[in-house]
C-alpha cells in the first residue's frame, strides 16, 4: 500500500536539476548543489563560470526545490541572496517568471544551472522528439546506454544531473 | 525595449503630475514618482525580458524603491513638529560588471529621505572592484577596493535595503541613523574569506581598512548646531567572524571595531581642537526555522574624548547593550515580528543620574539610555513587493540627534511612540 502511494507520488513531486548541455559536471552531491545555490561554489570542475537561474521566491516549483533538495527554506535564499545583490558582496542568481523562460536561459547560458518540473522536462524532450529538430541529450547515469545512443542523434538541449547524497 | 517603455512611462507621468502640482518641490516629486514606479513596475515584473546568453549576465542591475509613512509622538527623531510625516523615502539603483572570471565592478546609489534621522538626498553607497583572488570548491577569498559596504554586524549590510532588514526602524543602539553614513561603509579595501564543508559547516571572515567623509549636515547631526569647525574619520578598522554549523538552523557571529576622529575648531567655535576614539564589540546569534526565527545581539561600546569640550577635558565611557528579535510566520505571506531592546550610554550610569548631576541639569537623566519594544506585520504582497507596518514604545533619548549636544526642549519626555508604514518594491 505505502510503496504504492510513493509509486505514484514520485513522479508527480519529481523535479530535475538541468544544466547546459556543455556543463562538464554531471553528477554533483548534495551540498554540492547546495553551495552552487548559496553561492559559495561559483565554477564548474572546469574552472568554468556557473551560472545559476531560479524561479520567484513565491513560485510553487521553486519552494519545493529549496525544501526538498537544498534543504534551506527560501526566506533563507532569499536573504543570502539580498545580502549579495545589494551590499555588492557577489552576484545572486538571475531569477526568471516562468518554468518555460528558466528551460530557454538554462539551454542558452554556457554554464547555467536551473531546475525543472520532471513532466515538464518530459513534455520538452517529447516536443524536441516530435519537431524533429534536436534531440534532447539526456545524460542519465541511471541509463548509461542511452547516454552513447543520445549523443548519435544530435546536439543537446539540457543535461539532467543526477544529485548524491 | 521595455526598459524604455518604463521610462517613458515615468517620465509621462512626471510631466502630469508636475502640470498637477506645479508648485511642488523635488522632494514630493521624488516620492510621488517613487509610488507610481512602483504601481508601474510591480505590474510589469512579468514582462521584463529574458537574459539569453552569458554576455547580458555579465552585467546585472538592480533596485529598490520604497515609500512610508511615519509618526513620531514624543521625540525630534524624525521631524520637530511631531506630525505625520511622509520622510520615509528610500530608492536604491545598483549595478554589477563582471568583467572575467576574477574582477567585477559593483556600485549603488541611494537617494534617502528620513527627516532629522540622516542627511536628505542621493549618496554612493558602495563603489568597489571585487577582486576573486581564490576560488575552489570550499574556499572563496575575495578583495574588495574601493568604497565597500559594512557587512560585520547582523544586519549592517541590509540596514538601508528596506525589505531585507527585518523591520522599517532598526535597534538604534546598534543601527543608529544619526551614524549610518559613517557606519554603513568606508572607502580602502576588505577582504572576505569563506569557507564551507559538511564537516565543519560555513565560515565567513572579513577584514576591512578605510575612512568615511563626514559631510558637514552629519557633523550637525551629532556635534549640534554649534560644532562650527570641521570634523574627519581618520581609520576604521574592522573585522568579523561568522559560523553555522553544518546543516545547521542556527549562526553565530562576532565583530570588532574600532575608529578614530579628529575635530578641528574653526576660528569662532564653541568647541574646541579634539580626538576621538570608538571602540565597539558584538557578539550575535541567528536561528532560522520554519516557522520560528530568532536572533539576537549583545555590544559594547568604549568612546574616548581628548578635548573637544575645552582643552584637556577627558572622558572615557563605556556603554552596553543588547536586543532580542522573534520572528513568527504565520502564513506563507504574512509574519509577526516583536524585539525588545536596552541600551545604555554609561554601564556605570545606568539610569542616566550621574549626566543629569554632571551637567548641572541641563541634560536630564532620561538622556542616558534607549530601551525600545517593538510590534510588527510584514506582508508579502508578490516575490518581489511587501508591506510593512510596526510600533515602537521607546524609554529614553540616548539615541536622538544631535548626539553631543542634545535637544531636551523637543526631547522633554521620557517616553515617546512611533508608528510607521511602508511599501517596498524590489528589483
Amino acid at each position: 500500500m505505502l510503496l504504492m502511494s510513493i509509486l505514484v507520488i514520485t513522479p508527480v513531486l519529481a523535479l530535475e536539476i538541468v544544466t547546459h548541455p556543455q556543463v562538464i559536471d554531471n553528477n554533483l552531491t548534495k551540498s554540492q548543489l547546495r553551495r552552487i545555490y548559496t553561492m559559495r561554489q561559483l565554477n564548474w570542475s572546469d574552472n568554468s563560470a556557473i551560472t545559476v537561474f531560479v524561479l520567484p521566491s513565491q513560485h510553487a516549483l521553486h519552494q519545493r526545490f529549496a525544501k526538498e533538495r537544498l534543504q534551506i527554506f527560501p526566506y533563507q535564499l532569499n536573504r543570502i541572496w539580498h545580502k549579495l545583490t545589494y551590499s555588492g558582496l557577489g552576484v545572486a542568481p538571475t531569477t526568471v517568471q516562468s518554468e518555460e523562460e528558466l528551460i530557454q536561459a538554462v539551454i542558452k547560458t554556457p554554464g547555467a544551472i536551473g531546475y525543472i518540473d520532471t513532466p515538464n522536462l518530459q513534455k520538452l524532450m517529447a516536443k524536441e522528439n516530435d519537431d524533429k529538430v534536436t534531440l534532447a541529450q539526456v545524460v542519465s547515469q541511471e541509463n548509461t546506454v542511452m547516454d552513447s545512443k543520445e549523443k548519435d542523434l544530435g546536439k543537446g538541449v539540457v543535461n539532467v544531473v543526477k544529485i548524491k547524497d | 525595449m521595455l526598459s524604455k517603455l518604463k521610462t517613458n512611462a515615468a517620465v509621462e507621468v512626471l510631466s502630469k503630475v508636475n502640470n498637477l502640482f506645479p508648485s511642488t518641490n523635488l522632494t514630493v516629486n521624488i516620492k510621488v514618482m517613487a509610488l507610481v514606479a512602483m504601481g508601474l513596475t510591480s505590474n510589469l515584473v512579468y514582462a521584463k525580458e529574458t537574459p539569453s546568453n552569458a554576455s547580458s549576465q555579465n552585467f546585472q542591475l538592480h533596485g529598490f524603491l520604497s515609500q512610508g509613512l511615519i509618526d513620531v509622538d514624543g521625540s525630534d527623531f524624525v521631524n520637530d513638529d511631531g506630525e505625520l510625516s511622509t520622510e520615509l523615502t528610500e530608492i536604491g539603483l545598483n549595478a554589477s560588471y563582471k568583467i572575467n572570471n576574477r574582477f567585477r565592478l559593483a556600485g549603488q546609489v541611494v537617494y534617502l529621505d528620513g527627516g532629522n534621522r540622516y542627511a536628505q538626498g542621493a549618496r554612493v553607497d558602495y563603489a568597489l572592484l571585487d577582486w576573486s583572488a581564490y576560488s575552489d570548491d570550499n574556499w572563496q577569498a575575495n578583495i574588495y577596493l574601493g568604497r565597500f559596504k559594512n557587512n560585520h554586524w547582523l544586519y549592517s549590510s541590509s540596514r538601508d535595503i528596506p525589505f531585507a532588514r527585518p523591520s522599517i526602524i532598526l535597534p538604534q543602539s546598534v543601527y543608529f541613523d544619526g551614524f549610518r553614513d559613517i557606519a554603513v561603509g568606508s572607502d580602502g579595501i576588505a577582504s572576505k574569506i569563506s569557507y564551507s564543508s559538511d564537516e565543519y559547516g560555513d565560515f565567513d571572515w572579513q577584514i576591512s581598512y578605510g575612512t568615511s567623509p563626514i559631510s558637514d549636515e552629519q557633523t550637525k547631526n551629532i556635534l549640534g548646531d554649534y560644532a562650527q569647525g570641521t570634523a574627519k574619520q581618520d581609520y576604521d578598522s574592522q573585522t568579523s567572524l561568522y559560523w553555522r554549523p553544518a546543516l545547521s538552523s542556527w549562526r553565530f557571529g562576532m565583530s570588532l571595531l574600532e575608529a578614530g576622529f579628529t575635530y578641528n575648531q574653526s576660528a569662532q567655535d564653541f568647541f574646541y581642537d579634539a580626538d576621538f576614539v570608538f571602540q565597539f564589540y558584538t557578539l550575535n546569534a541567528l536561528y532560522e526555522g520554519e516557522l520560528w526565527e530568532f536572533s539576537g545581539e549583545v555590544y559594547q561600546q568604549r568612546f574616548i574624548v581628548d578635548g573637544f569640550y575645552f582643552p584637556g577635558f577627558n572622558l572615557d565611557n563605556v556603554g552596553q547593550g543588547f536586543y532580542l528579535q522573534s520572528r513568527y510566520k504565520l502564513t506563507d505571506k504574512m509574519t509577526l515580528l516583536a524585539r525588545y531592546e536596552d541600551f545604555y550610554l554609561d554601564k556605570d550610569d545606568k539610569d542616566g543620574k550621574a549626566l543629569e548631576e554632571s551637567s548641572g541639569g541641563q541634560i536630564p537623566y532620561y538622556f542616558g539610555f534607549h530601551k525600545d519594544i517593538t510590534l510588527g506585520l510584514n506582508y508579502d504582497i508578490t516575490s518581489n513587493f511587501s508591506a510593512r507596518i510596526e510600533y515602537h514604545w521607546v524609554k529614553g533619548a540616548g539615541r536622538l540627534t544631535p548626539v553631543v549636544a542634545p535637544n531636551p526642549q523637543i526631547n522633554n519626555s521620557e517616553d515617546w511612540q512611533m508608528w510607521a508604514i511602508q511599501l517596498m518594491y524590489w528589483f
